[in-house]
């Protein structure tokens, strides 16, 4: 009885997608979030008889064949990028990309990763931090005299000093641009890390090369919509329920099969 | 005399059979593209020796529903539903594949694929390949690719010669034996994705149809076993 299976891999399936779902919902404020969507393929098929088979006795061939699928699979959760609406904070140091790109920062064990999530930090050394004190790439420090900072569009940076009326630059913020940003492998903490299917990154001015500019002041919200996701939540679980369905039928069937003697 | 049974056993299978057929298109009714699918059955016409023919049901061929499924707005870039008829070409190690899922992404080489990596075809028959860092890319609906402005392709629709001869695999693919035409006329949607076309609605109702008419074989069995055992004791007395 191959319909208790297939039902299975359904409620398999709708369970995923509701615990996509209830991850988005989790991350409806997350700064920098993008929507994940679970996404799914049919299983393989039986061949009972293949299309195209010669019968036997009158040598007509079978149009079309008999093939019995085997139930559904998840084939991907893809992270939907979109840009999510910007909210003003006036912290000098939050940061909103306003296009493609990522920030590149340094985790402890040297390795690169890169965010969205431009809230940043002063350490107590100076350098220009993440929230959770990992350092940018290229490393900025600000000085300890330093009255404000203004950070522009293409990334510089400017220091305001208590005893001049001009602005220095101390540094220059880059971004980092991928081929198939999609291919990126989430590490939590808001961070992304590069894989083979990410392509090596790119980085570049903001502006340039297709990449986005930089608003200083800003936040990037979470890209998640709760309408839709509320809505696809009401399919998933219907869905899940359908198949809970087919599962007590095709149980029925086999009670009454075992019936019978 | 036992011919009774082995004919209504012919429906039983055929029956558990659609079941799985149904389980199958149930579960299947959130998977982006997928065509539901449906057995049909004939008789099976078999002389007896000195008697009156009998006949038996058998699942001879299936057929795979091409009504339009429901087209959800996505926004993604790479996201496709075809309206009307065709399929996307999709090159798989061992030949093309069609498909109706148009949920794509980009390799690490810059190439738009599907998710399990197999690359899709442009109306020449050649791989798709995307600048890296296009931030302005279009889909217009005859499939012309453009970034920021500049022609870069064509997403090429197909169909099988003969409509009858798809051969599903998993994944949502379909091949075909026959090769394949350009389709005219159908128009490529950027941001939105194919739904399943599966009605949950219609779904349930066969199921429960399916569910009765097998139970309904299984008692007319169980006559049978009483009939036939209560002959054989008339029989022994």
């Amino acid at each position: 009885m191959r319909a208790l299976k297939i039902a299975a891999t359904g409620m398999t399936a709708q369970q995923l997608r509701v615990e996509t779902i209830s991850n988005n919902l989790a991350n409806m404020s997350t700064t920098g979030y993008n929507t994940r969507r679970a996404e799914f393929s049919d299983l393989h098929y039986q061949q009972m008889a293949r299309p195209g088979t010669v019968n036997a006795s009158d040598g007509t061939v079978l149009p079309t064949g008999v093939q019995l699928g085997l139930g559904v699979r998840p084939a991907a959760v893809s992270i939907h990028l979109a840009q999510g609406s910007l909210s003003a904070t006036n912290g000098d140091l939050d940061l909103a990309i306003d296009g493609n790109g990522y920030l590149e920062v340094t985790l402890p064990s040297g390795q690169s990763a890169y965010t969205r999530d431009g809230a940043l930090k002063r350490s107590a050394d100076g350098l220009i931090v993440t929230s959770d004190g990992f350092s940018l790439v290229p490393e900025i420090t600000i000085p300890a005299d330093v009255r404000s900072i203004s950070i522009n569009a293409a990334g510089e940076v400017f220091a305001y000093f208590a005893e001049t009326t001009e602005a220095q630059q101390i540094g220059e913020i880059t971004l980092a641009g991928f081929s198939n940003p999609k291919g990126l492998e989430a590490a939590g903490n808001n961070l992304f890390l590069e894989t083979e299917a990410s392509g090596p990154s790119l980085v570049s001015t903001p502006g340039q090369d297709g990449l986005g500019t930089l608003r200083q002041g800003y936040l990037e919200d979470s890209s998640v919509d709760p309408v839709r996701e509320v809505t696809e939540l009401i399919e998933a679980q219907r869905g899940y329920e359908l198949n809970a369905k087919v599962i007590s039928a095709a149980d029925q069937m086999l009670g009454a099969t075992a019936q019978v003697r | 005399m036992e011919n009774t049974g082995y004919t209504t056993l012919t429906r039983q299978s055929g029956l558990l059979r659609e079941m799985q057929v149904i389980a199958n298109n149930i579960a299947n009714a959130a998977t982006t593209g997928y065509r539901e699918e449906s057995l049909i059955f004939a008789e099976y016409v078999k002389q007896v020796e000195n008697g009156p023919s009998i006949s038996m049901a058998t699942p001879s061929a299936r057929s795979i529903s091409s009504l339009q499924g429901g087209l959800q707005p996505t926004g993604g870039t790479l996201d496709f539903a075809i309206e009307g008829d065709g399929f996307f070409l999709i090159e798989a190690a061992d030949g093309n594949r069609l498909t109706r899922a148009g949920s794509f992404s980009l390799s690490a080489a810059g190439e738009l694929a599907t998710h399990d990596g197999h690359r899709v075809l442009d109306a020449g028959g050649a791989p798709v390949f995307l600048p890296p860092n296009a931030t302005d890319l279009r889909v217009a609906a005859d499939g012309t690719i453009s970034a920021e402005g500049r022609l870069i392709g064509q997403i090429g629709l197909v169909r099988p010669l003969d409509p009858n001869d798809l051969i599903r695999e998993g994944g949502t693919l379909f091949r075909t034996d026959v090769g394949t035409e350009p389709v005219e006329g159908s128009r490529i949607l950027q941001g939105f994705l194919e739904g399943s076309n599966v009605d949950p609605i219609a779904q349930v109702a066969r199921m429960v149809e399916v569910q009765r008419a097998y139970e309904m074989g299984q008692s007319f069995l169980e006559n049978e076993n009483t009939r036939i055992r209560e002959t054989l004791k008339t029989m022994i007395r």
